[in-house]
């Protein structure tokens, strides 16, 4: 079965280290759209990179903080409901984001289920 | 070089004592096609056969060991082929010829020279960005998921494809993507992205339907900047 319709992509940059109430920002963030019943969210994180902040993002031998982006995808009014509860928190980092067209696919559920 | 796409292959069937000559006819054959530059040729004895003169050759028996048949095969572009045949067709004075229509799936060469470096030709344009969302665990066929669709698009010619394994994640499968304590039980988000035309990628899609129980694809509009180093002898790469 497909499904294809238009959606919006959002890219946060930011680094592992950045906190949020005391957990990774990265986790607070998945928890967030979780809760706000957004379709996904996946973390991934980048061997190298700098932002905002000029520091450069890397792994070092001790302290861990390399460049960490969450792509979410969902429809443009479910992304519009979470961009300030983002801003809210986020401090530092960088937020892109675009027009995509999004495709599910899913398996017919099985009859016997 | 042999390139990827439709092809010709010839088969030609001679005796192993026929002489060209002076030396056997097979191995004037192969000399020839040498010399015109054929990317490849195999001469296969045969263990038995008959022919036109209907005397069974056997390995055997050594009094019929002498005339056995000796395969000759290669596989050219249609238009090599072409300018060969006259040839072959005045050097086979006792065999058979067959050309058939084939499809040259991988013509792959280990050995070849490095390339002097040539500068890299850059092509822009606009291109479509894929996102595959799925699961490290998703298998097919007993192969990760990932890993076979990676495969399936080297065979399409897809442009390229670069997997990425996230660390933390939740969506397709409902739940939540996490590393486990163990490090073989684990089941991190992937996402594949890919860059190719609209109609590739459509094709794309239509090709790996099948393979995924639950996945998200994203599409989007880009703007593609490739640098390629131009291949010697491939027109239009």
């Amino acid at each position: 079965m497909r499904d294809s319709r238009p959606a919006r992509l959002l890219r946060l940059h930011f680094g592992e280290s950045d906190q949020y109430r005391g957990k990774p920002l990265y986790e607070a963030i998945v928890d967030r759209c979780k809760q706000l019943g957004i379709a996904g969210a996946t973390v991934f994180r980048g061997l190298e990179g700098y932002g905002e902040t000029a520091d450069i993002h890397r792994r070092r031998l001790l302290k861990r903080d390399q460049p960490v982006v969450v792509n979410i995808v969902d429809t443009p009014e479910s992304i519009e409901r979470l961009l300030p509860e983002l801003e809210a928190m986020m401090s530092t980092g960088m937020i892109a984001a675009s027009d995509v067209q999004a495709i599910r696919l899913q398996k017919p559920a099985d009859p016997r289920d | 070089m042999l390139q990827k796409g439709a092809a010709k292959k010839v088969t030609i069937y001679v005796n192993e004592d026929t002489q060209h000559h002076i030396g056997p006819l097979y191995e004037a054959i192969l000399t020839f096609l040498l010399h015109k530059g054929v990317s490849g040729a195999t001469a296969t004895r045969a263990m038995a056969g008959f022919g036109a003169h209907h005397v069974v050759h056997t390995a055997k028996v050594e009094l019929l060991a002498e005339h056995l048949p000796v395969r000759i095969e290669f596989i050219e572009s249609a238009e090599k082929v072409d300018s060969l045949l006259p040839t072959l067709y005045d050097m086979v004075t006792d065999g058979v010829i067959e050309v058939q229509d084939t499809q040259v799936v991988k013509a792959a060469n280990k050995d070849r020279k490095p390339e002097p470096a040539v500068p890299h030709e850059e092509k822009r344009g606009t291109a479509r960005l894929m996102r595959i969302y799925m699961g490290e665990s998703d298998q097919w066929e007993g192969q990760p998921l990932y890993e076979a669709i990676v495969q399936r698009f080297r065979l399409m010619d897809i442009a390229g494809a670069t997997v990425y394994r996230g660390i933390l994640g939740y969506g397709v499968k409902g739940h939540t993507h996490k590393s486990g304590r163990l490090p073989f039980s684990r089941d991190l988000p992937i996402m594949i992205s890919v860059v190719d035309s609209e109609e590739k990628l459509n094709k794309a899609i239509e090709e790996i339907e099948s393979m995924m129980q639950d996945a998200l694809i994203v599409l989007s509009d880009v703007e593609m900047i490739r640098l390629i180093r131009p291949t010697p002898g491939v027109a239009g790469a």
